[in-house]
């Protein structure tokens, strides 16, 4: 069956700063179906879906919307011509309520002018209850968990009764239930005739709910088809342009001593009553849900939280860490997860943001010694494949993968014999997410301990030898890695099941 | 032919990077010079080395406070209290210096005091976490009423000799005042660019958090930030004193955190810290002493003056580019 082109973007070319970013690229979306936009990051997806939410205007390329040409001059044109975008970052007011935040801007009134809010309630309960979310329109947006955040956004696309809806990365913060609902909410708007383009690093993601796709690679369209007829190991290969392994990761170093042993920590509702070791040379992983505490538990082990019970030994000897400093004197170092809030420092340089935990080693008479400062980023330039051209621009002007490996750089100049890599691969694409895994590994071989929380439970089984599951703020399983699967975690992390001491 | 239209179209691009780069770093000192050839045609006694070397010296108090400022603003933080504590560490020293009869003393007192205040500032905004608008607002009311009781609402004058020697002495043509101004804006600057701590300072304005979870003592720098810039207004506070010989409770000092303010957002530096220059701070100290001069030299009405600064300060400020 031949469907009917909705929307067709041709040609679009686009230069930032003199540096074209897009290619000449087409596009073409059908009525009702689900369209993944694929690439590595800086391959020109959001940069296309900008130009046509009219937020950038293309310098060359036309867009037809419904066999109209249209210029999206601003972003209220493309919002009136029934497209919608979805951003990755949330666009809610927190201090607002949940229906304000739905009719923000497109408030409704009565005949007198006032807001009705009784209707505007009314509409965002039927909208939420489709989504499967019960909770009061009144509810004040920043008293809600994240994942409830991304639905209201995702709601807000649907009060508009959009014909095209762009989601980038909707379902970075939504829990396995709530993806879900999400996708069944999606495949239902397929069948009313609305289009989705849908951007998402998770392939398996995409395999489920996408009809047909279009690869970019650095500004080039690269290949569109159905989802149907492929695998996502040719998408892989159209995305990075060279198959891509999804293999474990192993080093060859054998667990040594313990480094870091963690007795009885408990902090009030955030964590209770946890117990691990972790060796050098060793990789160990903590999984979970949202909300299973294990970014706050290391955090208070970092020294971030002070507010905790429990002993925590370095080396067998008891430690006090109540600041960052203290951890970091004790050998302990923390990437932390959302590089944007935690971990980079923007308007400081590529240098700077390296050398910025161990200023000690670059001084000189009290004076910072550039020349030394700089030798050294070379050094990890080269070691870590960091991708610069001036290591003096300011840190935001790199890619996401390049950014966390300076981050890790900054680290490795700490000379930390225990690293904690908190969500390490969050926003990166899968070429560079084989490399941090690589360097995961290559740091396990030098002798650290290693400690990797992250979200998904594929990552956690590809590197890590020993896998804790939390739920709620307990260790509920613990699994060397060939005893366990992506099933078996999932059941711990929802905490249908629970075991805490079945490995010694 | 191709290659022929490639390469113009490179050649002009550069250009206009390069100047929209002078402009985004410089645009105060290309503010600065076109404010300074416009004072020089208006005006032929203007260029004149005596008249240069005046408006220095009005600046040099501002200058110095202005420093601090800076640092204060680049660490994401805003110190309302500087003109208070200018005079209450007047009072104070002048007090110290009557009584012991030694200027080491008195000199002493005035960076003493103004330390103290701004060690209180900083103690009040890092370990009291009460943002530093509303710190620096209680330590200006409550240090310009101490400087207030302790004068009982009038002058203090220094009963010393010598004291005066301070701010009216001079090494050549150069006023001492104009020398400790340059030389503290080459320090601070050094300071900021060149150690640990103003990496930091940059660091936190930019990223409180990422600071910390970087393993930086972000509560030290802070109380360090404020601790300083009060040490620099007890400076200041010296010169004032001294110049005069005397220093008033009720009104030195007034309205000084807003020139100084004034100053190092036509400087450049981002009202939420983490961005901007020493140098562009002594630009904009410069720009505001030159408007001043102009306007007395032209002689503009002392009442109007302030609108021009205002305007100034408004127009300086919209050309720069923001982020």
């Amino acid at each position: 069956m031949e469907q009917e082109t909705i929307l067709e973007m041709n040609g679009i070319k686009k230069s930032f700063n003199q540096v074209e970013v897009l290619h000449g690229v087409d596009f073409a979306l059908h009525k009702g179906e689900i369209h993944a936009l694929l690439g590595e990051n800086g391959a020109g997806k959001s940069t296309l879906m900008n130009i046509l939410g009219g937020v950038h205007q293309p310098d060359d390329g036309q867009i037809i919307l419904n066999g109209q040409t249209i210029k999206m001059e601003n972003p209220r044109i493309s919002q009136k011509q029934g497209i919608s975008f979805i951003h990755q970052e949330l666009n809610v007011v927190t201090d607002l309520t949940i229906y304000e935040n739905m009719f923000l801007g497109s408030e409704l009134r009565n005949k007198w002018g006032i807001l009705d809010v009784k209707e505007m309630c009314r509409q965002t309960e039927e909208i939420l209850s489709k989504l499967g979310v019960h909770i009061s329109p009144k509810t004040y947006v920043r008293d809600l968990e994240t994942s409830y955040k991304q639905m209201i956004e995702i709601a807000r696309s649907l009060l508009r009764d959009s014909k095209v809806i762009i989601m980038d990365e909707p379902t970075t913060s939504l829990t396995d239930n709530e993806v879900d609902r999400l996708f069944e909410l999606m495949r239902s708007l397929k069948s009313s005739g609305v289009s989705i383009i849908y951007i998402s690093h998770k392939l398996k993601e995409i395999q489920a709910v996408c009809d047909r796709y279009t690869v970019l690679r650095d500004g080039h369209f690269v290949g569109n088809g159905w989802m149907k007829d492929t695998d996502l190991g040719q998408i892989t290969q159209l995305m990075v342009g060279k198959s891509v392994s999804t293999e474990a990761f192993h080093h060859e170093n054998k667990a040594g001593d313990p480094v870091l042993t963690v007795k009885q920590l408990t902090s009030e509702s955030l964590f209770q009553n946890i117990n691990f070791e972790v060796a050098k040379g060793e990789v160990v992983g903590f999984t979970g849900l949202a909300g299973d505490g294990r970014t706050e538990l290391f955090e208070s082990i970092f020294g971030f939280r002070k507010k905790y019970d429990g002993v925590i030994e370095v080396n067998g000897r008891p430690v006090k860490i109540n600041h960052p400093k203290k951890a970091v004197q004790a050998g302990i170092g923390l990437v932390p997860k959302n590089r944007k809030e935690n971990a980079i420092i923007k308007d400081l340089n590529v240098i700077e943001n390296m050398s910025l935990s161990s200023m000690g080693h670059f001084e000189k008479n009290g004076l910072i010694h550039a020349k030394h400062e700089q030798k050294t980023f070379y050094d990890y330039k080269n070691q870590l494949n960091i991708k610069v051209h001036d290591p003096k621009v300011t840190i935001d002007s790199l890619s996401g993968g390049n950014q966390q490996k300076v981050v890790i750089a900054k680290w490795l100049e700490v000379n930390a014999d225990i690293i904690i890599f908190d969500n390490p691969t969050q926003g990166i694409d899968v070429g560079a997410k084989n490399e941090i895994y690589q360097h995961i590994m290559n740091l396990a071989d030098q002798g650290k301990a290693i400690i990797v929380l992250s979200s998904e439970a594929p990552e956690v089984l590809r590197i890590c030898d020993r896998i804790n599951i939390m739920f709620q703020g307990e260790i509920t399983g613990r699994f060397n890695r060939e005893d366990v699967t992506e099933e078996l975690i999932m059941e711990y992390a929802t905490g249908a099941k629970k075991e805490a001491e079945n490995v010694g | 032919m191709a290659n022929i239209k490639t390469n113009d179209n490179q050649t002009t691009t550069n250009r206009g990077l390069n100047f929209s780069w002078l402009w985004s770093e410089y645009s105060v000192v290309i503010a600065f010079i076109i404010i300074f050839i416009v004072a020089a045609f208006m005006n032929d006694r203007f260029l004149y080395l005596q008249n240069q070397l005046n408006i220095l010296m009005q600046v040099s108090t501002i200058g110095i406070i202005a420093l601090g400022m800076t640092v204060v603003m680049l660490s994401g933080g805003i110190d309302l209290s500087v003109g208070s504590v200018l005079a209450m560490a007047g009072v104070f020293s002048v007090l110290a210096l009557n009584a012991s009869e030694s200027i080491f003393v008195g000199v002493l007192t005035a960076l003493a005091v103004g330390a103290m205040a701004g060690l209180l500032n900083g103690i009040l905004v890092s370990k009291g976490r009460i943002a530093s608008f509303i710190a620096t607002l209680g330590m200006m009311a409550g240090a310009r009423s101490i400087a207030l009781y302790v004068s009982d609402g009038g002058s203090k004058s220094a009963e010393v000799d010598g004291f005066m020697n301070i701010s009216n002495s001079s090494l050549g043509m150069v006023d001492t005042p104009i020398i400790v101004f340059l030389g503290l804006t080459i320090l601070i600057y050094i300071l900021m660019q060149k150690t640990r701590f103003g990496r930091y300072v940059y660091a936190l304005g930019s990223n409180e958090k990422a600071a910390l979870l970087s393993a930086i003592r972000v509560d030290r720098i802070k109380i360090g930030v404020y601790t300083l810039c009060g040490f620099l207004v007890g400076i200041a506070a010296l010169i004032e004193t001294s110049r005069l010989n005397s220093i008033s409770s009720s009104s030195s000092g007034n309205l000084y955190e807003l020139d100084a303010i004034a100053a190092v957002i036509i400087g450049g530096t981002r009202m939420t810290g983490g961005k901007g220059k020493v140098i562009g701070t002594l630009f904009g100290v410069l720009l505001l002493g030159v408007l001043n001069n102009m306007m007395n030299l032209l002689n503009i009405s002392p009442h109007l003056q302030g609108l021009v600064k205002g305007l100034i300060i408004i127009v300086a400020v919209l050309f720069q580019k923001r982020d």
